[in-house]
């Protein structure tokens, strides 16, 4: 009966994720973990999820995660994740491995109880160069699991009270992106160039609300995201072109709710949406909306 | 629940799948309409550790020239595209296209392009940037 209940709670949270779910832009990055307020006794966690999205035009996008988290000490943890991805539309359906997240956290000190600092910093791998074929046919970005580069994470996090403000940098350092989609060459023109593309960094600011009741926290953030540049490809001529229109900001929405299942275990789930989004999208990540689930486990 | 949850985490993630789609079905793409005129041909030579079999022929259709690979198999590549280029080497090229074997490897060429200057077609790997086959280009 309270395992039925269990599984009830988290069907309804998942549904009323998709039925509220309007978009959402992602750049990579926007899952940097929030201050953890949880009242933890464990060192260790693992987490995994999966994200069912929408993307342009009529792609899908199924994305799954695991996490693994481990506090070394009162002031340091971190955390690696990797993740994959399976996209469909017209193209097809194509899955693969996405990337690697490792990611350090150190708690600055604070003398005063309700305001926390802590510093983020961390790598991005791809476990791809962004050039998955269906058919040896050339496919966009937006079917891609990775971007094909190697990412510096630079971030930092300030908790007060009930609110958590994260800012975050992403800069691209070692490109290793071999896409070769050419609109020209693909029977359709709904998405943009993206031969041998080169992008530029990201940066993030987010505030988030929380809320606890027994059970529940709901934290709903809002998620501004800055494209520092525009991103370049190479035409057929062997030319570098920048994409006019693929810098800018974009802003979300995005609402979680975490149900705790007992002292060691959480579910969770998310949907975001976009308010705001860049002219361009060429990377392929944007979504019109994103509903998510995960679990959680400390030990 | 938990055990569930991860088994289904676990099985998503070692599915890396591929299925054709609307838009990457094997399709005749362009042809070589009967009345088109043969204008430039040229046989391929393999680069070092390649096998290549096949001829390169430019024809003139109406007012647009066209690329056909005729009788053409090369070693399999993983990013294999077909360049027309100013030398033997993929400096300063057209890609007019990726070569998917099983389609019917007829491409068409951008009508600024004047063969005086572009006389080789190349076939080169863009991923590992490796150049796997080369056809100079004689006037028929």
């Amino acid at each position: 009966m309270k395992n039925s209940f269990k599984i009830l709670v988290t069907v309804l949270l998942f549904v009323n994720s998709i039925s509220f779910a309007q978009g959402c832009s992602d750049a990579g990055f926007c899952s940097l973990t929030n201050h953890d307020n949880s009242e933890k006794t464990t060192k260790n966690s693992i987490e995994a999820g999966f994200v069912f999205a929408a993307a342009e035009e009529d792609v899908t996008v199924f994305s799954q995660y695991i996490t693994y988290s481990r506090e070394f000490n009162s002031k340091f943890s971190m955390s690696f994740k990797a993740t994959s991805s399976t996209a469909n539309g017209s193209f097809g359906t194509r899955g693969n491995f996405g990337d690697a997240f490792i990611t350090g956290n150190y708690k600055l000190k604070s003398k005063v109880e309700d305001k926390k600092w802590s510093i983020i910093s961390g790598i991005k791998i791809p476990f791809t160069s962004a050039n998955n074929k269906i058919n040896e046919f050339p496919i966009p970005l937006v079917y891609q699991s990775s971007l094909g580069t190697f990412d510096l994470i630079l971030g930092t996090n300030y908790n007060f009270k009930k609110w958590d403000f994260n800012a975050a940098v992403q800069i691209p350092v070692i490109n290793i992106n071999k896409n070769s989609f050419v609109k020209e060459f693909s029977g359709t023109n709904l998405f943009e160039t993206t031969n041998l593309f080169e992008r530029k960094s990201d940066g993030l600011l987010r505030a988030t609300y929380s809320h606890k009741t027994k059970k529940f926290i709901f934290k709903p953030n809002v998620l501004l995201l800055y494209h520092f540049g525009e991103d370049t490809f190479q035409d057929t001529f062997g030319n570098r072109q920048s994409i006019n229109g693929s810098s800018g900001i974009t802003i979300n929405g995005n609402l979680i709710a975490n149900y705790k299942l007992n002292s060691n275990s959480s579910l969770e789930t998310s949907l975001a949406t976009p308010f705001v989004v860049r002219e361009e999208r060429p990377d392929g990540l944007t979504r019109k909306f994103t509903a998510g689930l995960s679990y959680k486990y400390n030990f | 629940m938990k055990k569930l949850l991860f088994t289904l985490l676990l099985s998503c993630f070692l599915i890396s799948c591929e299925e054709e789609g609307e838009l990457t079905k094997t399709s005749s793409g362009n042809s070589i309409n009967s009345s088109a005129v043969l204008r430039y041909s040229g046989t391929f030579n393999p680069t070092s550790g390649i096998n290549v079999n096949g001829d390169a022929k430019i024809y003139l259709e109406g007012t647009n020239y066209k690329l056909k690979l005729e009788n053409f198999t090369i070693t399999d590549g993983p990013d294999l595209k077909v360049y027309l280029s100013k030398a033997e080497t993929p400096n300063d090229f057209i890609n007019v296209g990726n070569l998917i074997p099983t389609s019917n490897l007829t491409y068409a060429i951008p009508n600024q392009v004047n063969f005086e200057e572009y006389k080789y077609v190349l076939i080169h790997c863009q991923q590992y940037n490796h150049l796997f086959a080369i056809a100079m280009l004689n006037m028929n």
